[in-house]
């Protein structure tokens, strides 16, 4: 029977798999392989020796799209725009990166000066004001042609509402062009802000002939393998076909981090806990994320290797500290970790490759929360003796211990990842108190109990399958696609028939590309004279206007009942679910407590219990201060804690009342 | 006050906490916001104090706020504030810049005893206060009266409620009080966000902790300031530079600087500078001081958290009645938004005595004000240029440079919102000064009344280009044109419709030979 789902996800070290039926999980990891990430894909499938023929399907996650934007190695690309504004992309919104460091230039926009054409014509806010001179069209099409590019990014002002110059200039190219990939500002992204729209149309034809042919391979390689046609995450955390993929190539760029997300949302939602702020600590960076009853959240604010990508993605926040953040001490005397990181290379101290300045891990392997000795992906030896001597020549700097250099190294770092918790909650109008701390990635759980202690959070989760909730979130994520059409009108004056066809236009469009999908209609809300939008759901249109001030009250702290509200845009999420299997957790193998170990807690050190998460199972508990090792990650379970493994195999701890 | 001492780790600790409060604010205030001025070009800043009225943390927004905060501070807490008060503020000779940068200061109040432990400020410039021109930023005033209405330090909030006669008042003196009464509201709802951050801190670390930490942040900034001069070598150095004209004469208006480094601080004396002048050029001191103390900060470590500590090792001396020191009823409007611009120039003229490679060459010195307005209407937009090239590689291009870092009008909302049309809106390749590395491209922006309208300009180096380094040749000037005539650097006019205004931005000066020559 053909009832297995695989998710692969491809992240910088490691190509993890997920095999989902009837709620029996396999797991595999292999070397991801940068070259072709599709090498890495075929061979989890091989490793995994799941039957070819048993998979129903086969999502897959990669970083093919995101590592092009940020090494800048898309395609070779023009861009044809209106004349007189051939350098929006390069102006950007004319500040300068850094209010201080007058020689640092924001990063190159990613058409060069002398591959920017333009073509006479003019639309303004009311339609045309000068016809497109087909002259000047002819013209720029020869230049691009001559210029022997891979694709064209078309971007003209007001197309947004009035695009029948740019088809009319997309038609031109693609007759004479025929091979080349021609992207339409007012197709990829049609909403007002001439930078914003260029930028994501510009990215969307600069990734789509590397992606294409990505994903035209992998396409390959599955149907030889005689598996299904791999169905590919995009950053708004649903999957799409490969066709659809390559046609939205900008909406690929957070493919990476919206499995883990949307892995995050299901394995939470399986335990009951549906209100979650994620924390996905890895070795040089950490994403955060809120997920709202059971659902991930998706923003149109990202900013991509400096390129503003104006889609709807997950809303991830990323800070660039992770385990191998370095500490330092500052000519201010104060301890600092990061933004520098020890890498995989030489690594953190204890890697014994090399390096001398103390990291994250260091820290956290002196206090005793990893063990001394650890194998860290086969090759790589923790040494504490070495963390130890690079605690102690920064401890000496700063007047301070070695356990209290390795103590305030957690501390801050801790700080920093508070502050990223911050942003996606209380800075959203939610209170963390309310939700419960979903850990993963390899340090997620190492940090999880007094992250949650500062934001005043009472539960946190660590999913038995933390290694690999990227590669699960995938095994389960729904078909999606977005929709969006501008309609700028007031609230009060707009027309409901209007409203309903635009609705109705999405809806058709959606049945086009999926097959009976379920729609969810939301709407960009301001008040009239604001500039900025909050999208809320639009299933009533009685309810609108009170949403949109119920909304912008949580955010932003106070509603204003007596101003008129503006609708912006429409929106349709349209999407094809797919069955959410329970996932089992099978009984306890007896004693779970593998040994036991000195660690410091607050400048005490503690003789505590080691746990072997492989030997607990259903209803095992836990009472910190303790610490559990995972196939992947450690969890270390404060004092005050204790929690037990829930159905669906997920650690679940409690702080208790103080 | 406390006089714990705060371990190295707990500083780190709430340095960012506070840091993270300041820009909260920033986001709330430009997300509330109104006019485009704000909500758009985000010409608007945020910060915390503490209640000595020393700046603690700061969004990092626009040079030219900044630094003059302290004394709109200053001047609130000379009023008995109580919690529930937000002050505003704009009298250049009571502690603000200039008349459209609108000052909210609200006391920050702790616990049942509501002890006031601090200020949240938010500064954001509006783009019409009244006066004799729309925008109230004209380039003919000859004494402030003429620039707007002047708000002395007053309560716009008492106990959490308007003080409606005050508001009455000023809505009633400006040209488009909706879009000032939206933008008021958004700058209240960012100091009222402070106070709950900072409240909500001191439930986490509580009292003695936050406030340490107020005074630790401050003085650990001030010792990496202090390190950071002592590693310059001890000497005096001298530059000069010029103002082209001020709206009243189009003669050249001289500014002098001279630095001084002593061990660790940095004496800046502006004796030789012209007197005030007739046009609305001058400086309020508050002005001057954030000049300098931007020159400063572009020589610090970039990972220095802004705050007073950065300038306790900073001495300015401005003779009183001149350019730089003005006295009332001098008009200024144009002091903060130009002349400021070429007091920075100067003093990082003189500073690169003492550290030649660290500084780039002159970017384009002008923030090239263009303000249009007309009944019910107002614009103000700053165009970028180009910047100055360093040892590290080009200048870039169409970017402010010095004391501004607003964004620009996105065009499309530009012409749904203003009976106007951008015909042009590029780079001008080539202007940026040649040289082994090539200064950044100015800006050419023309823009089409559609309905009769008044102008000014309040513009600078269009006489004297931006300089290069290292034998780099000079940027190239900026030019003001009025359907392809010129116009004066500093100009108003009327325009009728389908006049065209362009304004071409200066390019940055070069850095060494280019390889041609």
């Amino acid at each position: 029977m053909s009832a297995i789902r695989l998710g692969i996800d491809v992240g910088g070290t490691f190509t993890d798999l997920v095999s989902l039926g009837d709620g029996t999980l396999i797991t595999a990891k292999v070397p991801s392989t940068p070259r072709d990430q599709s090498e890495g894909v075929m061979n989890a499938i091989r490793t995994s020796e799941v039957e070819a023929t048993s998979v129903a399907a086969l999502a897959h996650g990669m970083t093919v799209a995101t590592n092009a934007l940020l090494e800048r190695r898309g395609a070779k690309m023009a861009l044809v725009t209106t004349e007189g504004f051939r350098d929006v992309l390069e102006i950007a919104r004319q500040n300068r990166p850094s209010l201080y460091d007058l020689s640092i230039d924001r990063p190159p926009p990613l058409i060069p000066r002398g591959l920017r054409f333009t073509v006479r014509e003019r639309m303004g806010p009311d339609g045309e004001i000068e016809a497109l001179d087909e002259e000047s069209l002819k013209e720029a099409v020869a230049a691009v042609k001559e210029a022997g590019v891979e694709a064209v990014a078309v971007c003209l002002l007001f197309a947004f509402a009035h695009p029948e110059h740019e088809r009319r200039v997309g038609e031109a190219l693609r007759e004479a062009l025929p091979q080349m990939h021609v992207s339409l500002s007012s197709e990829v992204l049609p909403e007002f802000r001439e930078y914003e729209r260029f930028s994501t149309t510009a990215a969307d034809a600069y990734l789509a002939p590397k992606l294409a042919a990505y994903l035209k391979n992998l396409a390959g390689k599955a149907e030889a393998a005689g598996v299904p046609a791999p169905l590919i995450m995009q950053s708004s955390g649903g999957v799409v076909r490969v066709e659809d993929a390559i046609a939205d190539a900008a909406g690929c760029v957070l493919s990476g981090p919206a499995g883990g997300v949307v892995g995050a949302a299901y394995v939470g939602s399986l335990g009951g806990y549906e209100n979650l702020l994620t924390f996905d600590m890895g070795g040089t960076s950490t994403d955060v994320a809120p997920i709202i009853e059971g659902e991930a959240q998706t923003t149109t604010e990202t900013v991509v290797a400096g390129v503003p990508i104006k889609l709807p993605m997950v809303d991830v926040h990323t800070v660039s500290a992770g385990g191998g953040s370095v500490a330092w001490a500052d000519a201010g005397g104060a301890l600092r970790v990061g933004p520098h990181s020890a890498g995989a290379e030489p690594g953190p101290a204890a890697y014994d490759k090399g390096g001398e300045e103390p990291a994250v891990t260091d820290a956290n392997l002196f206090l005793g929360y990893l063990n001394d000795g650890a194998q860290l992906g086969g090759e790589v030896v923790l040494r504490r003796d070495l963390s130890e001597k690079a605690l102690d020549s920064l401890g000496e700097n700063l007047g301070l211990s070695t356990e209290e250099a390795a103590l305030g190294i957690v501390r801050v770092a801790n700080a920093e990842m508070v502050r990223a918790l911050r942003v996606i909650s209380v800075e959203r109008g939610l209170d963390p108190r309310e939700f419960a701390l979903l850990a993963f990635g390899g340090a997620g759980g190492l940090h999880a109990c007094s992250l949650a202690e500062e934001l005043g959070m009472r539960i946190v989760l660590v999913p038995r399958a933390g290694g690999v909730l990227s590669a699960l979130g995938l095994s389960i994520s729904d078909l999606r696609r977005d929709y969006v059409r501008p309609y700028l009108s007031a609230l009060e004056e707009m027309d409901a028939r209007e409203f309903e066809k635009r609705y109705e236009d999405m809806e058709a469009a959606a049945a086009d590309d999926l097959e009976s999908p379920d729609h969810t209609r939301r709407a960009d809300l301001r008040y009239a004279g604001q500039s900025f939008e909050l999208t809320v759901e639009a299933d009533d249109l009685e309810k609108l206007e009170e949403r949109f001030h119920a909304t912008h009250e949580q955010r932003y702290g106070y509603r204003m009942e007596d101003e008129a509200v503006e609708l912006v845009s429409l929106r349709l999420v349209a999407t094809v679910p797919v069955e959410k299997p329970d996932l089992d957790e099978t009984e306890a193998a007896g004693d779970a407590e593998a040994e036991r170990r000195e660690a410091n807690f607050d400048g005490e050190w503690k003789e505590v219990p080691v746990l072997d998460r492989e030997r607990m199972g259903r209803g095992s508990e836990v009472v910190g201060p303790a610490i559990v090792e995972f196939r992947e990650a450690t969890c270390v379970v404060r004092p005050g804690w204790s929690g037990k493994v829930d159905d669906v195999g997920t650690l679940v701890l409690e702080k208790a009342d103080e | 006050m406390s006089s714990a001492r705060l371990d190295p780790v707990t500083l780190s600790v709430l340095a960012s906490a506070l840091a993270g409060i300041s820009e909260e604010m920033g986001a709330v205030l430009i997300r509330g916001a109104y006019s485009s001025n704000i909500k758009e070009r985000r010409d608007c800043s945020t910060a915390l104090f503490d209640a000595q009225g020393r700046m603690v943390a700061q969004a990092e927004h626009i040079p030219v706020h900044l630094g003059a905060m302290p004394e709109a501070v200053k001047a609130i807490m000379g009023r008995d504030p109580a919690p529930g008060d937000v002050f505003a503020i704009n009298d250049p000779y009571s502690g603000g810049t200039h008349l459209p940068d609108i000052t909210l200061v609200s006391p920050v109040a702790h616990g049942e005893a509501a002890e006031i432990i601090g200020y949240a400020v938010t500064r954001a410039h509006h783009s019409d206060v009244g006066g004799m021109r729309p925008g109230s930023m004209p380039s003919d005033s000859r004494e402030i009266f003429q620039e707007g209405i002047i708000i002395p330090p007053v309560r716009l909030v008492r106990n959490g409620e308007y003080v409606s006669d005050v508001l009455d008042l000023l809505l009633a003196n400006v040209r488009t009080p909706g879009l000032r009464r939206g933008d008021l509201r958004a700058q209240i709802a960012a100091n009222n966000i402070a106070e709950a951050r900072v409240g909500e801190l001191i439930e986490r670390r509580g009292r003695d902790t936050v406030l340490a930490a107020f005074d630790e942040v401050i003085s650990y900034t001030e010792k990496r300031t202090r390190e950071a001069i002592r590693k310059l070598p001890d000497g005096k150095y001298s530059a000069e530079d010029f103002m082209e004209g001020d709206g009243a004469t189009e003669e050249d208006i001289a500014i002098k600087a001279t630095v001084e480094i002593d061990g660790d601080s940095m004496r800046i004396d502006f004796s030789g500078t012209s007197g005030a002048v007739r046009g609305n050029i001058n400086c309020p001191l508050p002005v001057t001081r954030s000049a300098c103390y931007f020159a400063l900060r572009v020589l610090l470590p970039k990972d220095l958290p802004a705050n007073a500590g950065t300038y306790a090792p900073l001495t300015i001396e401005a003779p009183e009645g001149s350019l730089v020191n003005a006295s009332y009823p001098s008009a200024v409007v144009a002091g903060n938004v130009e002349t400021s611009n070429r007091i920075a120039d100067t003093v990082l003229a003189a500073l690169a005595g003492f550290a030649p490679d660290a500084l780039p060459a002159q970017g384009q010195g002008t923030m090239n004000n263009t303000i249009i307005g007309g009944p019910g209407w107002t614009y103000y937009e700053t165009i970028g240029g180009g910047q100055g090239a360093s040892a590290r590689g080009a200048g870039p291009s169409g970017v402010h440079v010095g004391m501004s870092n607003t964004l620009n009008t996105p065009i499309e909302a530009f012409e749904i919102e203003y009976p106007m049309r951008v015909e042009r809106y590029e780079l001008i390749y080539g202007s940026g000064g040649d040289g082994e590395h090539r200064g950044g491209d100015g800006i050419v922006r023309s823009v089409k009344v559609l309905s009769p309208a008044s102008l000014s300009l309040l513009t600078d180096r269009r006489r004297h280009a931006p300089k290069g380094v290292e034998g780099g040749e000079p940027g190239k000037i900026g030019r003001n044109l009025l359907n392809g005539e010129n116009l004066p650097p500093k100009v108003s006019r009327e325009l009728a419709e389908g006049d065209v205004v362009t304004v071409e931005t200066p390019g940055g000066g070069g850095y060494g030979h280019s390889a041609k020559a």
